[in-house]
């Protein structure tokens, strides 16, 4: 069976890539972490996966770490300024190792608020105020000018990753039990997500299709649905309304103080000199910082009112404020490709979890009745 | 005169928990680090940095015959503190081993026995015993202030952070490795334990599909009342335990030394949060502090250790208490089932259920 190897495997997305590598029977599948603190997420498979170390800015420790792999998989996190650095160090180590296949993820968010209707191969925007976004934008525009014909590059660009283990869903079912969340829009918003499931069976299309499938394709789920319907689907188990929630206006950014920090924190320089001053903060440091920017504690599992006013995160307010749901048909078409699981299903399936983060309301557990069905 | 002390893994739990406390307790003069064990140079180098006096031995033995301590800090992986110990009380001295005591009853059993034989102070480094919130809930829930209890639910999560230095920790647990249970779970049900006494597992799952677990759910038994566990290595949780009582229910934040709250869903108060803790040696306790950092609590653990071995008091954590909570993880695993993963496709949840080290 063909090899995955899968830089910044100790993610999220990676986690759940593995997750499905092993239980869908793949045998060769390859973690490369940049330590071992990262093979957390993945240590109940044991030796199922096999773990490399590797800066994933540094071509040649890659170059070793990914030998023999038939794709690697770039799903790496980390500060803005490293996104450009890393990518071209994997190209340049799938090219020194003799690597056909390069699956790299960059961002919707690459296309800002998607104010007018694009098609996948559109170039990023120029400008963006998101340095995340300015170096995505940046890697893709870098992939696009290689030329080499030894190695396919396949650049999967997916909207919100929701559902199982997402940072955003966890921070937007926080709000939403905090009753906290807030609306641009009234929620008329498209919501221009990929479900973990989906974008993760896109991957691994990306990764085991014949060749001859190079390119750049939008990753998102199947229907089109509206900030509002997202948080429906959600709302009821996390006690949360969205009838009821602050409504914003998406014609023009409503400033606070934590958004104008936000904004300066944003500048290239600025954002730069902070994550490298945050690798040298002492962890104790770090988090007597996290708990008093924290401020004071709800202890409520689920609050009891909503607030009156949003305090309102400029990310967010962009996102909400998309027009359009970018097209996903590039990829079906080139890859035979059906959605796996629709919205419905992938909501339910994201209440299990969150049920099993104390967040939803939930049902006990019955670990004898679930065994029982695996068993049978 | 100061108590000779040596401190056995010079690792990360070294490094960033006891060391500054160490240094602050030797500059007191209260205790002198004369030895630092570990076969990793420099991890020993860096500790040294703090320690000018202290030699560096790479094996326990020749540091025990030559530096003669006092007292042993084991401070390594779970599966070498049982033989470690036992080199230790063989030698005279008294021990504080960390969390959790060591893999197995049968190995409590003997770390006990060697204790008891030697007439040495054996005790257990269970940091949140000096949390002053948790101290505060103990008193709060045992003095009756919540009324008759009925249940309590104790969840626990965060990315893993631990600078550890090799894969060890997440090896299978048949090759020395230790999940998230050995690792978060005995601190939790240590305290658990403490609060509502002597507990046994009604269920516990966890996902360990041929490596080590990184989430687990416990259904515990305690004689007043019942609860739920959730500890994760892979998700963040709310990182809450909540006990309901009859007349009132509290909130402990288990990841801050202070936050508490008392009171009804809709209605609850912040607790004043001053329990305070010994920090010298005197039989008065004329000094004490309110714990609110890491580095303070390990203090206060140290302080009662040393308190244990000069005055003749109880360790917050003993040997017996030790084994108590290694009793309840190894009843746990005897009940162990696949953790139910509904949001798994179906296909996905039967294979995870056949790989789960339950069904091998």
């Amino acid at each position: 069976m063909n090899k995955i190897a899968i830089v910044g495997a100790g993610g999220f997305v990676g986690t759940t890539l593995i997750e499905s590598l092993v239980l869908g029977g793949h045998t060769g599948v390859r973690a490369v972490v940049r330590s071992y603190r990262n093979m957390a997420g993945f240590c109940r498979w044991g030796n199922a996966v096999e773990v490399r170390l590797a800066d994933a800015t540094r071509e040649a420790a890659l170059a070793d770490a990914i030998a023999g792999a038939s794709a690697v998989v770039n799903v790496t996190t980390g500060p803005p300024a490293g996104i450009v650095q890393s990518t071209r160090a994997i190209y340049d180590a799938c090219r020194r190792a003799g690597v056909p296949r390069f699956v790299h993820l960059s961002s919707a968010v690459v296309y800002g608020d998607v104010e007018q209707p694009i098609d996948d191969d559109a170039p990023p925007l120029d400008k963006h105020w998101m340095p995340y976004a300015r170096a995505k934008a940046e890697s893709e525009r870098w992939l696009r000018a290689q030329t080499a014909d030894d190695l396919e590059v396949v650049v999967l660009r997916p909207g919100i990753v929701w559902g199982v283990r997402s940072p955003h869903t966890l921070g937007f079912a926080r709000a939403m039990a905090r009753k906290s969340s807030f609306l641009v829009d009234g929620g008329s918003g498209v919501f221009n997500g990929v479900y973990i499931a989906n974008l993760v069976a896109m991957i691994r299309a990306a990764c085991e299709h014949a060749p001859g499938i190079a390119g750049f394709y939008n990753a998102g789920d199947a229907e089109r649905v509206t900030w509002r319907e997202f948080y429906e689907a959600l709302g009821g188990p996390l006690g949360c309304d969205p009838g009821k929630l602050p409504v914003v206006s998406g014609d023009k950014f409503p400033w606070s103080l934590g958004a104008a920090i936000d904004a300066v924190q944003s500048l290239g320089p600025v954002n730069a000199l902070y994550h490298k001053l945050k690798t040298h903060i002492p962890d104790g440091l770090k988090a007597a910082i996290r708990a008093r920017l924290e401020g004071a504690y709800s202890f409520e599992r689920q609050a009891v009112s909503y607030a009156a006013t949003a305090s309102v995160d400029r990310e967010l307010w962009h996102l909400q404020r998309v027009r359009h749901k970018l097209p996903v048909n590039k990829f079906a078409e080139r890859f035979q490709f059906v959605t796996p699981v629709s919205f419905p299903e992938a909501t339910r399936r994201t209440i299990a979890w969150l049920e099993t983060q104390g967040l939803a309301a939930r049902r006990p557990i019955d670990t004898a009745e679930f065994s029982k069905a695996s068993n049978a | 005169m100061s108590i000779r002390t040596i401190v056995v893994g010079c690792g990360a739990v070294a490094q960033r928990l006891y060391r500054k406390p160490l240094a602050r307790l030797a500059k007191q003069r209260v205790l002198e680090v004369v030895g630092l064990v570990d076969p990793a140079a420099d991890h020993a180098r860096e500790m040294a940095t703090s320690f000018a006096g202290a030699r560096h031995f790479t094996s326990l033995e020749e540091a025990c015959k030559q530096a003669r301590p006092q007292l042993t800090l084991i401070l390594t992986p779970p599966a070498l503190h049982c033989a470690q110990t036992l080199t230790a009380f063989e030698h005279g001295s008294h021990v504080l081993c960390e969390k959790p005591m060591a893999n197995s009853t049968a190995e409590c059993q003997r770390m006990n026995e060697a204790a008891a034989s030697a007439q040495r102070v054996l005790a257990i480094g269970m940091i949140r015993r000096f949390f002053p919130a948790f101290a505060k809930l103990r008193t709060l829930v045992q003095g009756g202030a919540l009324g008759r209890l009925q249940s309590f639910e104790y969840r626990e999560g965060h990315k893993f952070e631990w600078a550890v230095t090799t894969p060890a920790a997440f090896k299978p647990r048949s090759q020395g490795g230790a999940g998230v249970l050995f690792d978060i779970g005995t601190h939790a049900l240590d305290f658990l334990q403490s609060v509502f006494g002597s507990m046994t597992a009604a269920t516990y799952a966890d996902d360990a599909a041929g490596g080590i677990e990184a989430t687990v759910a416990m259904g515990l038994r305690a004689q007043d009342c019942q609860g739920e566990m959730h500890l994760s290595w892979d998700v963040p949780q709310v990182n809450e335990l909540r006990v309901v009582g009859s007349s009132a229910e509290a909130v402990l934040r288990v990841d801050r030394f202070d936050q508490l709250a008392i009171g009804r869903p809709g209605a609850f108060v912040p607790q004043v949060i001053d329990e305070s803790f010994p920090v010298d040696l005197h039989q008065d306790a004329a000094r004490r502090i309110v714990p609110l950092s890491y580095p303070d609590a390990v203090l206060c653990q140290l302080v009662q250790v040393l308190r244990a071995i000069e005055l003749g008091e109880k360790p917050a954590v003993d040997g017996q208490g030790g084994a108590a909570c290694i009793a309840l993880l190894e009843q746990a695993l005897s009940v162990a089932a696949p953790l139910p993963e509904p949001w798994l496709a179906s296909r996905e949840q039967a294979a995870a259920a056949r790989l789960h080290w339950s069904n091998r």
